[in-house]
């Protein structure tokens, strides 16, 4: 990471501060003002909610299509197919959700140490 | 919103602030029995991201506990790995984390009490991510209106500070982990997210949500660009979703 002499171990909190923390936190304080005066059973919220399920879902599509760090070193098959692996888990063992998410990680390993031990 | 300003006594009534402590334990020790270790597994995998980044341990802890959205954390360590343009950087970030406003709006409205002070909410807000969200969303209806806001503290608290920790573990882990598994802590945010969502679905709006997320997303990726692909997703798709929800509840 490249710093700026004059702020020297300070840099990476600044950046931390300004990259980092500011534009992601200005959604939830700006969410506090939009928020007031509304009630838990406003018509609105269902609305909200739905952008927000949205999003999440949205979020999610683009961690697996263009990942960071060594996900980006698994190919695109695995992680969709992983997703579905866990999907697959969470279903049969009862709708447990911990069941999902570990099947759904062992499937990705397995498959990103084939990957990796076929390219080798 | 109430016109007239009940008297503090009135508000203080229904909360018995006794119990307070408690109820905060209870919230943290629901988080403990399982959600908070997916999320602080998924900021291990931050961690290390951190580490091969050439960050100082105190940044990569300190971002867990500031920023509290794995993605963005990983768009900021993996930006700065990669040599990424600061400002163009730090519109990335804002956009990902534009989820932020309507989960933040949809849950305060449970969590606060009566005449809250916005400072606390405030504060309340910044424990807002998928877990205590998602499970936020799930658990609060259930409880007595005064008893949630320290139940949320407890339970999104308790999922921070074990993530902190677990960030801190991932940055001095990278080099020992072998790359299949680095990727597979890297996962658990995606998996996580999508398993959560589709275990809180109920109604077909929900369902609605999560088809057109994910199905629209590399859609808007080329219609409305990289940078404004979660935007146009989010007010396109949710409208749709809330729409199909609408005709769903009628019928």
């Amino acid at each position: 990471m490249s710093g700026d002499a004059a702020l020297g171990p300070w840099w990476p909190y600044l950046v931390l501060v300004l990259v980092g923390f500011l534009p992601n936190e200005i959604w939830r304080v700006l969410a506090v003002a939009l928020s007031r005066g509304l009630d838990e059973n406003a018509e609105i919220l269902t609305w909200v909610r739905a952008v927000a399920t949205t999003l999440l879902a949205g979020v999610v599509a683009k961690l697996l299509l263009s990942p960071g760090g060594a996900l980006a070193a698994v190919p695109l098959a695995a992680r969709v197919g992983s997703l579905g692996v866990g999907l697959a888990g969470f279903y049969v063992l009862r709708r447990s959700v911990i069941a999902g998410v570990l099947l759904g990680e062992a499937a990705l390993v397995a498959l990103a140490w084939w990957a990796r031990a076929g390219a080798a | 919103m109430a016109l007239v300003p009940a008297p503090r006594s009135a508000i203080n009534a229904g909360v018995s602030s006794r119990s307070d402590p408690l109820v905060f334990w209870r919230g943290a020790r629901d988080a403990l029995a399982l959600p908070a270790w997916i999320v602080g597994l998924s900021l291990l995998g931050v961690g290390s991201l951190a580490r091969d980044a050439g960050a100082p341990a105190g940044m990569a802890v300190l971002s867990t506990v500031l920023m509290w959205a794995a993605p963005a954390q990983v768009l900021l360590f993996g930006g700065l790995l990669g040599g990424a343009a600061l400002p163009a950087l730090a519109v990335a970030i804002c956009v990902s984390s534009l989820r932020f406003l309507p989960m933040t709006m949809s849950i305060l409205p449970l969590v606060r009490r009566p005449g809250q002070r916005w400072p606390v909410q405030v504060a309340a807000a910044h424990f807002v991510a998928v877990t205590a969200w998602v499970e936020g969303m799930r658990r609060l209806p259930n409880l007595p209106v005064g008893e949630r806001m320290p139940y949320f503290f407890g339970f999104a608290g308790a999922c921070m500070a074990l993530s902190a920790v677990l960030t801190l573990a991932g940055y001095q882990l990278v080099g020992v982990l072998p790359i299949a598994l680095g990727a597979g802590l890297l996962m658990l945010t995606p998996l996580f997210f999508t398993v959560a969502l589709v275990a809180s679905a109920r109604a077909r709006q929900d369902w609605a949500a999560i088809s057109l997320g994910f199905a629209l997303e590399p859609v808007a990726a080329v219609v409305a660009g990289r940078d404004f692909d979660l935007l146009a997703l989010g007010l396109v798709g949710g409208t749709a979703a809330y729409l199909a929800g609408r005709v769903g509840r009628r019928a």
